[in-house]
C-alpha cells in the first residue's frame, strides 16, 4: 500500500516537472538582463502630461484636447510652425507656400519631392486638400440646429474663413495645391494647419476605408461635389460620408492599433508603443530627411494630472521635462530641487474685469470711476508677484506683452490712466453717488476669488456698494451674459496668432461680447480687421481698437497667467513657450545630457 | 421578509437592548455595576469611565468653545481682532508670528494666506463651518434615519417595503456621487428664487441639510431592526392594550429602548460626515471661498505642503483633532450602551473559571441577523464611514481643450 | 435557498433600476455639460457647443435620455452592451474595462493586506483590551483614518520613495542612526509587550540590541544594494517558523505536527539550489504550479509522520511549506534586485510615485515583479493605513463579544488550553460578523480609491466617475455606477448566504 502510494508520489511529481519545464521561459537561461533601452547614441527623455492621449486625429472637436495636438505635432510635419516668440517659422524643407494674388486672394502651396508618411507613400496635396475639406466645412449643409442636412468632417477651428474658398486646384503631379479665396481672409497664413501647421491626416489612410481606391480618387470624388447649402439641402453623399465618419472617429483609440495605417507619421517621430491612460512612447522616424534631425532616440510621454504629483515625479527621477499648472508653491518647490533647471513665462489666457454696459454701470462716468478704484498693481503684487517678480499689470485689451507690438499700443491706448488707483478722482466722478455693484467671479478659482476680494474692498473705500455675485464653477460660465450682475471678472485666451478672435468679444452683437460693449467707430475698424491680409496694417487695426476700447471704460485687463515649465539636468534644450504647445514647440532640439 | 423574521424570533433568543431590564436576572458582577441605576445612570457611568472619550469630549469641547467664541457666530462678536474675510498687510510675508521663546502669539499666530488674510480666523471660522455642517447632518439623518426606520419597523406590510425599498435605493449608490451631485445642486444661487436667497446667505446650513438628506439610511436601517424586535416584546403588548396610539408606543415606549443604537449609529455619521465635507470640499463642491471651511482651507493648500507648511497644518490639525475626538466619543458612546462590552481581561476570565460574566441570552452576533439578513449587513457597514468619503478630485488642468492644430 | 436567491435577485433588479435613474438624473442635473465653452472666446464657440449639445443629446429632457440609455444597458442581456460613449468618443463598455483593471491593480493587493493586519491587530487588541497596546493602536487606527489621503500619500513619496532613493544611492546607516532607530523600536517593544516592568525591560534591551546589530550588519554588507537571504537566514527563519506555525495550529505538544513542520523546512531548504535554474525561467504560470506542488508536498510531509491528529501535522507542514517556498522566492526576487537596479530605465531609483510600471521596461519574471512591486508598494501603504481601522475595531469588538460567550466559559472550564480557546473557540466565530464586512469591502473595491488614484496617477474606476461628473457627462458615471451597484448588489447577497453557512441559526428562505 504504502510503496503504491509513494510511487504515486513519484509519478505526479515527474509529470509536475514536465509540466514545469513547458512553462518555462523560452530562450535558455538568460540571467536577469540588465541593458534597457536608453543609453543610446541619442538618449531618451521622459515627458509629463496632464491629459491621456486618446486619438490620432486631433482636429477634430472631440478630439482636439492639448495632449492629443502635441503628439501629432511630434510626430507631423506641414509648412511652418509657431515659435517661442510666437512668429510664424516657414519649413522650407517640407514645402513653400506664398500668396500669389491680392484679389482674389489665392494661396499657393508647393510640396517638396520626397516628404512621405512612414509606410513610404508620398505626402502629397491630396492630404493637403483633405485638410482642406476637413477645416472648411465647405461641403456640410445641415441646418443650424444640426436637425436637418449633413454634417460630414468635423473640425475643432473655426471654418469660417476657409469656406470663404473655392474648391482648390490640385496640379497633375500632386505636389502643388492652389486656393481662391472668396473673402479675404486677415489669417489666412494659418488657415492650412493651425497653430501646429501640420499636415496631419494622411488621405489615402481615410480613401482606403471608404472604400476609395488611394487620395486621388477621394479627391476627384470631393471634386465632384457642390458646396454645401444649408438653404437647399442635398441627400448625403454616402462615400464621402463614410470618409468623414471614418475621419470624425476611426483614429481614436488608447492603445496601440495593430492597423499601422491609423498612426503613419510624416514628422521627426513616430509612435512606438502606448498604454492606456498611463504612457506613451515615441522613437525617431527614420526616414525623415524633410526637417531638423532630432536629437534624442526616444521621447516618453507619461500622463500625471495633479501638480504635486507631477513636482515629486521629477524630483524621482521618473520624469525628465514637466509642465504643471503653475502657482507660487509649485514654483518654490521646483526651484527647490537640486539639479532642475526652471523656466517661467507668461501663458496666453488673461484675466481681466468687465463692466456691463447696462444698469447701474451704463453711464460712463461711473464705469470710469469703478475703473479708478481697481488695485490692479496689488492684485499682480499678491497674486502673481510670487510666482512672478517681474510682473506687472496688463495694460492692453488686445495684446499680450509677449507680442511685439504690445509696448507700442500700451503707449497710447488710455491705460496710463489706470496705473494708480486713484479714490479722489473716482468719488468725484460719482459726485456723491453709491450705485449698488454685483460682481460675477468663479467661486472656485482661487485667482478669482482672491481678486474679487481685493476689489470689493478697494471700491467700497470709493462709495460703491458691491454685492458678491460669485457662482460655482458650473453656475458662472451660464449666467455670462445673461444679466443678474454688473461687472465680472473672468479670463480670455488670446491666440496669439490671428486676429479672428477680436471681433468676437469686442464687436456689437457678437457671441462672447457679454457686457454689451458697442462702439460704431470700433465695430468699423474690426470688420476691416478681418479683412485684412497683410500683417502689418493688422496690427495697425488692433492698435486703434485697443485705443477704443479703452476709451469707453470698458473695463481693465487684470493679470496674464503664468506657466511654468520645468527639466532635470538628463536634457537640455528646453525652451520655454506661452501658447497651447508648451514645451513641446522646439522637441527635436531637446538633447539628452550625457 | 416578515414571515422569515418572525420565525426567526423563534429561533433566536430575543435581543437585549435594554441593559438595565436584561442584566440584573443573569449574573454578578453587572449587578454590582448596575444595581439601583437607571439606564441613563449606566450609561453616564460607563461613559466616565472611559478614559479615550472623556477626552475626546473635553478635546472636542475646547475646540467647540475656541472656534466659536474667537470669531463670533451669527449676532454675537468674538474676541479675536480679525474676520476671517478681512484683509489685512502681509507680515513677514504671512509666516507664523507665534514664537516660543520668548513666548508670544504675535499678530498673526497661525500665519497669512498671500493675499494677508489671517489664518487663526480662517481657521476658527472653518472648524465652525465644519462642526455645523457636522451638527446640522447629524440631526437631519438622524430625524429621517429614526422616523423612517421605526415607521418601516413598527407598522410592517406596505409601509416597510415601501420605505426600505427607498433606502435600498439610496444605499446603493455611492456616497461619493450623491453628496457631490447633492451639494452641486445646494451651491446653486443662479435661480432667484427663495431658496437662491437662503442659500446664498446661509451656504453651509444648506449643505448640511442636503448632505443629511443622503446619510440616514444606514440608521434607518438599525433603527428599523431594533424596532422589529422591540415590538414583539411584552411592554408594547402592554401598551397597546392599555389603549396608547401608535404614535405614542412608538415614539415613548420603543424608541427610548432603541436610543443607544440611535445616539451610537449618529456620533458615527457625524464623525464621517465631517471627512466627506473634507471630500467635498476637496472636490470643489462643497462650501464655496470667500467663505471656508476646514476641509477647503487644506484643499485649497495643498500645494503649500512644501513650501508654506502652515497653510496646509493647522486646518489639518484641526480636522484631525476634531475627527477623532468624535471617534472616540463615538467609541466611548457605543461602549457605554452596549451591556455586552465590559472590561475583558483573558487572564482574569481564566480564573474566574465559572463565574465569569452573565449577558443576556440572546446578545448572540445573530441577534439582529436572526431578524433579518440584510440588517446586520447594514449595521455592520454603518459604523465606520466609508473610505470612498476621502475621495476627491485631482486639480486639473482648466484647459483640456485647447489649440487647434 | 433557491427561492430566497431568486427573491433577492428579482428585487435586486428593481432596486438597480430605481437607483440607476435617479443617478442618471442626478448626473444630468447636476452641472452645466456647456461650461467649458460659455467663456470661450474661440471664433466658433456657438458650434462647439452646438456640437456638444448634439453629443450629449441636451435637447432630449433628462428623464427620457435615461430610457434611451436604458434601452442601449439593456442590450447587455442579449450580448451586447451599449452603454453609450463618453465625451472623447470612447464606448464606455471599453473604458471601463481599462479603468477596471487599473483599479484591481491598484486595490487589490491593499485590501488583502488590510484585512490580514487589521483582523490581526484586532484580535490582539481584543486579547488585551485596554492594555497600552490596545490604546496605541485605537489612536493609531483613528488617527489614520482621520488624515486625508493625499496629504499621507505626499508624505509617502516624499520619504518613501524619493528619501529612499537617495538613500539607496548610499546605502550607508551611520551607528546613530542604527542606534536610534533601535532605541525606538525597543522602547516601542518594550511597551506593546505584556507582562512584569522586569521583563518589558529585558524584551526592549533585546530587540533594541537585535534590530541595531541588523541595521549595522545591512549597512556594512551594503544589503539593500544587493540584497539576499541565503540559506542561512531561510534555514532559520524556517525553524522559526515551523514553532510558530506549529504552536497556532496544532500546539507545540503535538510532536508529530512539529516534526512534519520542522521535516518540511529541512526539505526546503535542501530544494533550495536545485530549485535556482529552474527559477531563472520562471513564468507566473510556473510560479503558481510551484506553490501549489510546495504546499502539497508539506500536507505530504504531515501525512506520514501521521500521529493522533493527522490533519492538525497536515495543515502545520501546508502552512509551513508555503512559508518557506515564498521565502526562497523573495530570495530569488532579491538576487534580481541589483540588475534592475541598474536598469537604464530605473536608473538606480526603484521606488516610483506615480503610475504601476516602467513603460518600456523589458525584463524577466522576477524584474518585472519588482518593477510592480516598487510601483504598488505607495499606494498599497496608503491604502491600507486608512482601512486598517474598520477591520480593526470590527474584529475587536467582535472578538470582545465571542470571548465573553458562555461557551468560551465552558471551554476554559474543561480545562482547555488558552491557544485552543482563542484560536478554535473564539477566533472562527468572530470571524463571522467580519465575513460579512469583508464580503461587503470586495465588493464595493471596484469602486475605487478616488483620491489615491489621482495622487498615484492611475487612472481607474474612481477618475473616470469623477471626470464623468465634472464634464457632466452621465455615459462614464452610470458605467461605473452599474459595476459598482451590480458588484455591491452581489455581493451583499454572497454576505448573507455566508452569514447563514457559517451560522446555524440564520436562515435564508
Amino acid at each position: 500500500m504504502r510503496f503504491g502510494r509513494i510511487s504515486k508520489a513519484v509519478g505526479i511529481a515527474a509529470a509536475a516537472v514536465l509540466a514545469l519545464s513547458a512553462c518555462a521561459t523560452q530562450g535558455g537561461s538568460t540571467s536577469p538582463s540588465s541593458s534597457g533601452s536608453a543609453a543610446k547614441q541619442g538618449g531618451s527623455a521622459t515627458v509629463v502630461e496632464v491629459n491621456a492621449f486618446n486619438t490620432f486625429n486631433s482636429n477634430t472637436a472631440d478630439g482636439n484636447t492639448d495632449i492629443n495636438s502635441k503628439i501629432s505635432y511630434a510626430t507631423h510635419w506641414g509648412f511652418y510652425y509657431v515659435d517661442n516668440s510666437l512668429k510664424i517659422v516657414h519649413n522650407e524643407k517640407f514645402g513653400h507656400y506664398e500668396k500669389t494674388s491680392d484679389n482674389p486672394l489665392t494661396v499657393k502651396y508647393t510640396l517638396n519631392d520626397g516628404v512621405k508618411w512612414s509606410d513610404g507613400t508620398p505626402v502629397t496635396a491630396y492630404d493637403i486638400a483633405l485638410n482642406w475639406a476637413a477645416s472648411s466645412s465647405y461641403f456640410d449643409d445641415a441646418s443650424p440646429d444640426g436637425k436637418k442636412g449633413t454634417a460630414y468632417f468635423s473640425t475643432a477651428g473655426d471654418p469660417t474663413g476657409l469656406n470663404n474658398t473655392n474648391f482648390p486646384d490640385v496640379s497633375s503631379d500632386g505636389k502643388t495645391f492652389t486656393l481662391t479665396y472668396t473673402k479675404p481672409f486677415a489669417d489666412w497664413e494659418t488657415a492650412i494647419g493651425g497653430n501646429n501647421g501640420t499636415i496631419d491626416v494622411p488621405a489615402h489612410v481615410v480613401a482606403k476605408k471608404a472604400g476609395l481606391a488611394d487620395a486621388k480618387a477621394l479627391f476627384d470624388l470631393m471634386k465632384g461635389m457642390k458646396k454645401g447649402d444649408p438653404s437647399n439641402q442635398q441627400p448625403a453623399n454616402e462615400t464621402l460620408k463614410k470618409a468623414a465618419d471614418f475621419y470624425n472617429t476611426g483614429f481614436d483609440t488608447k492603445t496601440l492599433p495593430s492597423d499601422t495605417s491609423l498612426f503613419l507619421s510624416n514628422g521627426p517621430y513616430v509612435v512606438k508603443d502606448m498604454v492606456a491612460d498611463q504612457s506613451m512612447t515615441l522613437v525617431r522616424n527614420k526616414d525623415f530627411n524633410w526637417g531638423p534631425t532630432a536629437n534624442l532616440d526616444q521621447i516618453t510621454i507619461r500622463y500625471i494630472g495633479s501638480a504635486p504629483a507631477q513636482i515629486q515625479a521629477l524630483k524621482n527621477g521618473e520624469a525628465d521635462i514637466i509642465a504643471p499648472q503653475a502657482s507660487s508653491d509649485t514654483i518654490q518647490q521646483l526651484k527647490a530641487i537640486p539639479g532642475v533647471t526652471v523656466n517661467q513665462g507668461h501663458q496666453l489666457s488673461y484675466d481681466h474685469l468687465d463692466l456691463n454696459f447696462y444698469g447701474p454701470l451704463a453711464d460712463k462716468d461711473v464705469r470710469t470711476a469703478f475703473m479708478l478704484t481697481v488695485p490692479r498693481q496689488d492684485i499682480v503684487d499678491k497674486i502673481i508677484k510670487q510666482m512672478d517678480p517681474n510682473a506687472k499689470p496688463l495694460d492692453s485689451q488686445i495684446f499680450v506683452p509677449d507680442q511685439a507690438p504690445y509696448a507700442d499700443s500700451v503707449k497710447n491706448n488710455g491705460s496710463a490712466d489706470y496705473q494708480q488707483v486713484n479714490i479722489d478722482k473716482a468719488k468725484q466722478l460719482l459726485a456723491g453717488k453709491t450705485p449698488t455693484i454685483r460682481i460675477m467671479y468663479n467661486k472656485d478659482n482661487p485667482n478669482r476669488v482672491d481678486a474679487y476680494t481685493l476689489i470689493a474692498a478697494n471700491a467700497a473705500k470709493a462709495g460703491f456698494k458691491i454685492v458678491d455675485g460669485g457662482l460655482g464653477k458650473s453656475d458662472w460660465g451660464k449666467a455670462l451674459g445673461k444679466g443678474g450682475y454688473d461687472a465680472s471678472i473672468f479670463g480670455w485666451i488670446n491666440p496669439g496668432v490671428g486676429v479672428s478672435g477680436v471681433p468676437q468679444i469686442f464687436k456689437t452683437g457678437n457671441g462672447s461680447n457679454f457686457n454689451k460693449f458697442s462702439d460704431p467707430a470700433a465695430d468699423a475698424l474690426m470688420s476691416q480687421l478681418v479683412q485684412t491680409t497683410d500683417q502689418s496694417k493688422q496690427v495697425d487695426l488692433e492698435k486703434q481698437i485697443d485705443q477704443k476700447i479703452w476709451g469707453a471704460s470698458y473695463g481693465v485687463p487684470l493679470f496674464q497667467a503664468v506657466g511654468v515649465e520645468a527639466f532635470s539636468d538628463r536634457v537640455t534644450g528646453v525652451k520655454y513657450m506661452p501658447n497651447s504647445s508648451g514645451v513641446w514647440w522646439n522637441y527635436w532640439e531637446w538633447a539628452a545630457k550625457s | 421578509m416578515s414571515q422569515q423574521s418572525q420565525q426567526q424570533d423563534v429561533t433566536a433568543a430575543p435581543t437585549a437592548s435594554g441593559a438595565a431590564t436584561a442584566a440584573p436576572a443573569a449574573g454578578i458582577e453587572p449587578v454590582l455595576e448596575t444595581k439601583g441605576l437607571s439606564l441613563g445612570q449606566i450609561v453616564r457611568k460607563r461613559f466616565f469611565g472611559h478614559s479615550g472619550a472623556l477626552i475626546g469630549l473635553v478635546v472636542f469641547a475646547m475646540i467647540f468653545l475656541l472656534a466659536f467664541s474667537s470669531e463670533g457666530w451669527g449676532p454675537f462678536p468674538g474676541w479675536w481682532k480679525y474676520q476671517h474675510d478681512q484683509v489685512t498687510p502681509l507680515v513677514n510675508e504671512g509666516v507664523p508670528t507665534w514664537t516660543l521663546a520668548p513666548f508670544s502669539f504675535g499678530d498673526h499666530p497661525f500665519g497669512q494666506d498671500r493675499i494677508g488674510r489671517d489664518l487663526f480666523a480662517m481657521t476658527m471660522r472653518g472648524a465652525q463651518q465644519s462642526i455645523v455642517v457636522m451638527l446640522i447632518i447629524g440631526i437631519v439623518a438622524g430625524v429621517i434615519g429614526v422616523v423612517v426606520g421605526s415607521l418601516a419597523g413598527y407598522f410592517r406590510g406596505w409601509v416597510e417595503t415601501v420605505l426600505m425599498r427607498l433606502t435600498d435605493i439610496i444605499i446603493i449608490i455611492p456616497v461619493l456621487l450623491l453628496a457631490a451631485v447633492m451639494s452641486q445642486t445646494a451651491g446653486r444661487r443662479d435661480s432667484g428664487t427663495w431658496f437662491a436667497q437662503f442659500a446664498a446667505s446661509n451656504g453651509v446650513v444648506v449643505l448640511g441639510i442636503f448632505l443629511g438628506l443622503v446619510l440616514w439610511v444606514s440608521l434607518a436601517r438599525l433603527v428599523r431592526g431594533e424596532f422589529l424586535s422591540l415590538r414583539e416584546r411584552e411592554f408594547v403588548d402592554a401598551a397597546r392594550i392599555s389603549g396608547a396610539s401608535n404614535f405614542r408606543i412608538i415614539f415613548k415606549h420603543i424608541l427610548p429602548n432603541a436610543i443607544g443604537v440611535v445616539i451610537v449609529n449618529g456620533t458615527l455619521i457625524m464623525s464621517s460626515a465631517i471627512l466627506l465635507e473634507t471630500a467635498l470640499s476637496y472636490l470643489g463642491v462643497g462650501v464655496k471661498a470667500p467663505d471656508t471651511s476646514l476641509g477647503l482651507l487644506i484643499s485649497q493648500n495643498q500645494e503649500a505642503f512644501a513650501t508654506r507648511p502652515w497653510l496646509f497644518w493647522w486646518p489639518g490639525l484641526f480636522i484631525v483633532l476634531i475627527c477623532l475626538s468624535i471617534n472616540f466619543i463615538g467609541d466611548g458612546l457605543r461602549d457605554a450602551f452596549d451591556p455586552r462590552q465590559k472590561k475583558f481581561n483573558a487572564k482574569k476570565a481564566k480564573s474566574r473559571g465559572a463565574h465569569g460574566s452573565a449577558v443576556a441570552a440572546g446578545a448572540s452576533p445573530a441577534a439582529e441577523p436572526s431578524l433579518e439578513v440584510g440588517t446586520t449587513v447594514s449595521s455592520v457597514t454603518s459604523e465606520v464611514p466609508d473610505t470612498e468619503a476621502f475621495g476627491g478630485a485631482p486639480e486639473r488642468a482648466e484647459d483640456g481643450k485647447g489649440g487647434t492644430a | 435557498m433557491v427561492t430566497y436567491v431568486v427573491r433577492r435577485l428579482i428585487t435586486a433588479a428593481l432596486i438597480l433600476l430605481g437607483a440607476s435613474f435617479l443617478v442618471y438624473n442626478l448626473t444630468a442635473l447636476s452641472g452645466d455639460p456647456l461650461e467649458e465653452f460659455r467663456a470661450s472666446n474661440q471664433p466658433n464657440a456657438a458650434q462647439l457647443m452646438q456640437a456638444r449639445s448634439q453629443l450629449l443629446d441636451l435637447a432630449t429632457p433628462a428623464p427620457i435620455r435615461y430610457f434611451k440609455w436604458l434601452g442601449g444597458a439593456a442590450g447587455c442581456f442579449a450580448g451586447h452592451c451599449d452603454l453609450g460613449k463618453n465625451l472623447a468618443g470612447q464606448p464606455v463598455t471599453q473604458a471601463l474595462g481599462q479603468a477596471l483593471v487599473q483599479t484591481l491593480t491598484l486595490v487589490t493587493g491593499a485590501t488583502i493586506l488590510a484585512i490580514l493586519v487589521g483582523v490581526a491587530l484586532g484580535i490582539i487588541t481584543a486579547l488585551r483590551q485596554y492594555s497600552a497596546l490596545d490604546y496605541g493602536v485605537t489612536f493609531l487606527a483613528f488617527l489614520f483614518f482621520s488624515l486625508p489621503i493625499f496629504w499621507v500619500a505626499v508624505l509617502l513619496k516624499e520619504y518613501g520613495a524619493i528619501g529612499f532613493n537617495n538613500f539607496l544611492a548610499h546605502p550607508d546607516i551611520p551607528i546613530a542612526t542604527a542606534l536610534g532607530v533601535g532605541i525606538v523600536v525597543g522602547i516601542i517593544a518594550g511597551v506593546v509587550s505584556a507582562g512584569s516592568v522586569r521583563r518589558r525591560l529585558i524584551i526592549g534591551a533585546i530587540v533594541f540590541a537585535f534590530v541595531t546589530l541588523v541595521l549595522e550588519v545591512a549597512s556594512i554588507t551594503q544589503w539593500f544594494r544587493f540584497p539576499g537571504l541565503g540559506l542561512g537566514v531561510i534555514l532559520i527563519a524556517g525553524v522559526g517558523i515551523a514553532f510558530g506555525v506549529t504552536v497556532l495550529t496544532a500546539g507545540l505538544q503535538n510532536r508529530r505536527a512539529l516534526y512534519a513542520a520542522l521535516t518540511t523546512v529541512v526539505i526546503g531548504v535542501a530544494a533550495y539550489f536545485p530549485m535556482q535554474p529552474l527559477l531563472n525561467l520562471a513564468t507566473p504560470l510556473m510560479i503558481v504550479i510551484l506553490a501549489v506542488v510546495t504546499v502539497a508536498v508539506g500536507i505530504a510531509v504531515g501525512y506520514f509522520w501521521g500521529g493522533y491528529d493527522r490533519s492538525q501535522g497536515m495543515r502545520a507542514g501546508g502552512i509551513t511549506a508555503f512559508i518557506v517556498g515564498a521565502l526562497i522566492m523573495l530570495d530569488r526576487f532579491m538576487q534580481s534586485w541589483p540588475a534592475y537596479f541598474d536598469n537604464g530605465l530605473v536608473r538606480g531609483r526603484p521606488i516610483a510615485t506615480i503610475g504601476a510600471g516602467t513603460p518600456n521596461l523589458q525584463a524577466d519574471f522576477w524584474s518585472s515583479g519588482i518593477d510592480t512591486f516598487t510601483h504598488l508598494i505607495l499606494p498599497t501603504v496608503a491604502l491600507v493605513l486608512i482601512s486598517l481601522a474598520s477591520y480593526t475595531r470590527y474584529t475587536r469588538s467582535s472578538m470582545l463579544e465571542v470571548m465573553n460567550m458562555d461557551y468560551i466559559r465552558t471551554a476554559r472550564a474543561k480545562g482547555v488550553s488558552e491557544r485552543s480557546v482563542v484560536m478554535r473557540h473564539a477566533f472562527r466565530n468572530a470571524l463571522i460578523p467580519i465575513s460579512t464586512v469583508v464580503a461587503l469591502d470586495i465588493g464595493q473595491l471596484i469602486g475605487g480609491a478616488v483620491i489615491t488614484e489621482t495622487v498615484f496617477s492611475v487612472h481607474g474606476m474612481g477618475f473616470m466617475f469623477l471626470d464623468g461628473i465634472s464634464h457632466v457627462d452621465p455615459n462614464p458615471v452610470m458605467g461605473v455606477f452599474l459595476c459598482v451597484a451590480i458588484t455591491a448588489l452581489f455581493f451583499n447577497l454572497v454576505a448573507d448566504l455566508i452569514y447563514s453557512a457559517l451560522d446555524p441559526r440564520v436562515r435564508v428562505k
